[in-house]
């Protein structure tokens, strides 16, 4: 009966977990139009990270394939994964809302309208770095905009206001951005290919990019965990119990919507994954954020390399949107997920 | 003791409390009663720091207004309504929650010392949860629940609860035991500990204390001794209904049954 409250408990699950994505990466990197067994791969990394010589049989073009392609759009789709669901546990427990994300609250939207702008009016004021910059300073400006209106407003900035003023901005920049796109059709095209989400032709300066943002924004959100455990139960309880609510979910959606902004700006608006992996996540682990959070990471980067591995094979060589994938597998597995009583 | 003076509070413009003034000492409880809308919860809110207000409210002296959200949540505590939750927790960490405001910050977030265990293991036994401490919350009944959120309370070891409907959606059984749970835990703590609890039920209120807080409008109608403050004229000015010859005509019926 005692010590159950475990400040960093190890179990068999965490080891599920973190198994599942590692197999999810061995098998991102090595299926494709070529196969790669595990034993090659590791070889291959072997040799670029400790410099041990490659085996006789493993090639310079599977090894160019590893290092040049499939490795880059893996790690891309994994830290994207952990980007996102770790945003949307956050989101999900600032807003006391388990439907929740990022896009509630218009990082998509916005980032959709930075990026038809970019097409639209062909900015190329940081080269190839155009669009993902632009895509992130636009979403995360609506949420500034949206959190800054729901605070204006409502002295508690109370999450329903705040939800409400989200899905407005959202509506309002997504009308804006069809509006563009009705007036120029080849922009549309292009905004409707990068709305659709994909990893493909990512190197690994976007992984090197993304990989730090991610990774420092999780532990800074990581301090806050009993705040966000107090408040899923709602504001006053929270403020009752002694969270400085009003600062505390400022700081944690601006922080959320950094992660989300930043998975966005480069692959495109990808969806589900972030409310599937953390409520899988609970589902397994109960609710304590310190453990939601990094297990949401894991967990959300493996389902997003199965994701991407299942749109460029399923009906190879054409490449499926992978949003669709997310979606389209996403939406009946989150019903049953969250419908699914609790034994 | 807790000392209001001067109190003024509303929302969006409009001004729900007016001017109120009492006092409490600790080891007394004080039940605050009145028909909807005059102003009970918004006591309540104001007293926790919930919303802004105009006025002074200390604590032994000490300004309620001027301290921060931790300071205040550990010396005082509010006990909502039953609430549901999406996100399951086990009855043991949700009453570890209760603990925040004692905390020692870590790396991360605060990690519990042996103290705040044992405020867990005792708060959870005072209300009979010991055997269920694993179960998660989204599995209980109402009332199982509302005994958590009454654990969390107790674990924050405040020096006032504020009691906002607690029983509401609970059935006799667990009203009566969770109205005694508190009584007890003032009567173990006579020194620093007081209650202020807000109730529909008069029953219910009067079964906490006979010391009352009639509320009338946002106003203080009347306060002390219950039977000493209320006559059967100014209740039914207040409620608009008659509620004495109300409870004495239930009253006959159940003492009917009683001889029968």
């Amino acid at each position: 009966m005692n010590g159950k409250y475990k400040k960093f408990p190890v179990g068999i699950k965490y080891l599920i977990c973190v198994i599942f994505s590692a197999a999810a990466i061995i098998l991102g990197i090595g299926i494709g139009s070529v196969f790669i067994s595990p034993d090659e791969i590791a070889a291959v990394l072997a040799n670029k990270i400790f410099g041990i010589d490659l085996p006789e049989k493993v090639t310079d073009i599977t090894a160019a394939i590893i290092m040049n392609v499939r490795l880059p759009r893996v790690l891309c789709a994994f830290i994207v994964g952990a980007g996102l669901s770790a945003g949307g546990a956050v989101m999900q427990s600032v807003l006391s809302n388990p439907l929740a994300s990022g896009y509630t609250l218009g990082v998509s939207s916005g980032a959709s309208l930075g990026v038809t702008l970019t097409v639209f009016f062909g900015i190329t004021f940081f080269g190839a770095f155009t669009l993902p910059l632009m895509g992130f300073i636009f979403g995360f400006a609506t949420v500034l905009t949206a959190v800054a209106a729901a605070s204006r407003f409502d002295r508690n900035t109370g999450s329903a206001t705040i939800i409400l003023i989200g899905m407005v901005m959202s509506l309002f920049v997504n009308a804006a951005v069809t509006l563009l796109m009705g007036i120029n059709r080849d922009a549309a095209k292009s905004v409707i290919y990068w709305q659709m989400g994909s990893f493909s032709g990512q190197d690994l300066t976007t992984a090197a990019i993304i990989f730090p943002i991610t990774l420092v924004t999780i532990l800074i959100v990581m301090r806050y965990s009993i705040a966000m455990d107090l408040m899923t139960f709602g504001d006053e309880q929270a403020m009752s119990a002694g969270v400085n609510i009003k600062s505390a979910k400022i700081l944690l959606l601006i922080l959320s919507s950094a992660l989300t902004g930043t998975a966005v700006a480069f692959v495109g608006t990808i969806g589900f994954i972030d409310l599937i992996a953390p409520h899988a996540v609970r589902k397994v682990f109960g609710s304590r954020h310190k453990i939601v959070i990094p297990m949401s990471a894991v967990t959300g980067g493996g389902f997003m390399v199965i994701s991407d591995l299942l749109a460029r094979t399923v009906i190879a060589p054409v490449e499926l949107p992978v949003g669709a994938v997310t979606a389209i597998i996403g939406a009946p597995v989150f019903a049953y997920i969250f419908l699914k009583k609790r034994k | 003791m807790l000392e209001i003076k001067n109190l003024n509070a509303g929302y969006n413009g409009k001004q729900v409390l007016f001017d109120i003034s009492f006092g409490l000492e600790f080891g007394r409880s004080l039940s605050v009663i009145g028909p909807n809308g005059c102003g009970k919860t918004t006591l309540l809110k104001c007293i926790a720091h919930l919303m802004d207000f105009e006025g002074n409210i200390t604590l032994s002296g000490v300004s309620l207004k001027g301290l921060g959200r931790r300071e205040l949540a550990s010396r005082v505590a509010v006990m909502s309504q039953l609430n549901v939750t999406y996100f399951p927790y086990s009855i043991y960490d949700t009453v570890m929650l209760g603990r925040f405001s004692h905390l020692k910050p870590g790396i991360f977030t605060g990690n519990p010392q042996k103290a705040d265990f044992e405020a867990v293991d005792e708060s959870i036994k005072a209300v009979g949860l010991t055997e269920l401490r694993d179960r998660q919350i989204d599995t209980l009944s109402g009332g199982q629940l509302q005994r958590v959120f009454l654990a969390r309370v107790l674990a924050q070891n405040p020096q006032i609860i504020l009691l906002d409907e607690p029983t509401n959606h609970l059935d006799l059984k667990h009203q009566l035991e969770l109205i005694d749970y508190i009584k007890d835990w003032v009567e173990k703590g006579k020194e620093k500990r007081a209650v202020i609890g807000v109730f529909h039920d008069m029953n219910i209120a009067l079964r906490l204390t006979q010391n009352v807080l009639l509320m009338d409008n946002g106003k203080v109608g009347k306060m002390g001794d219950f039977s000493e403050i209320a006559d059967s004229e100014y209740l039914e000015n207040l409620f608009g209904i008659n509620v004495v010859s109300y409870m004495s005509e239930n009253s006959k019926l159940w003492e009917s049954m009683k001889n029968a």
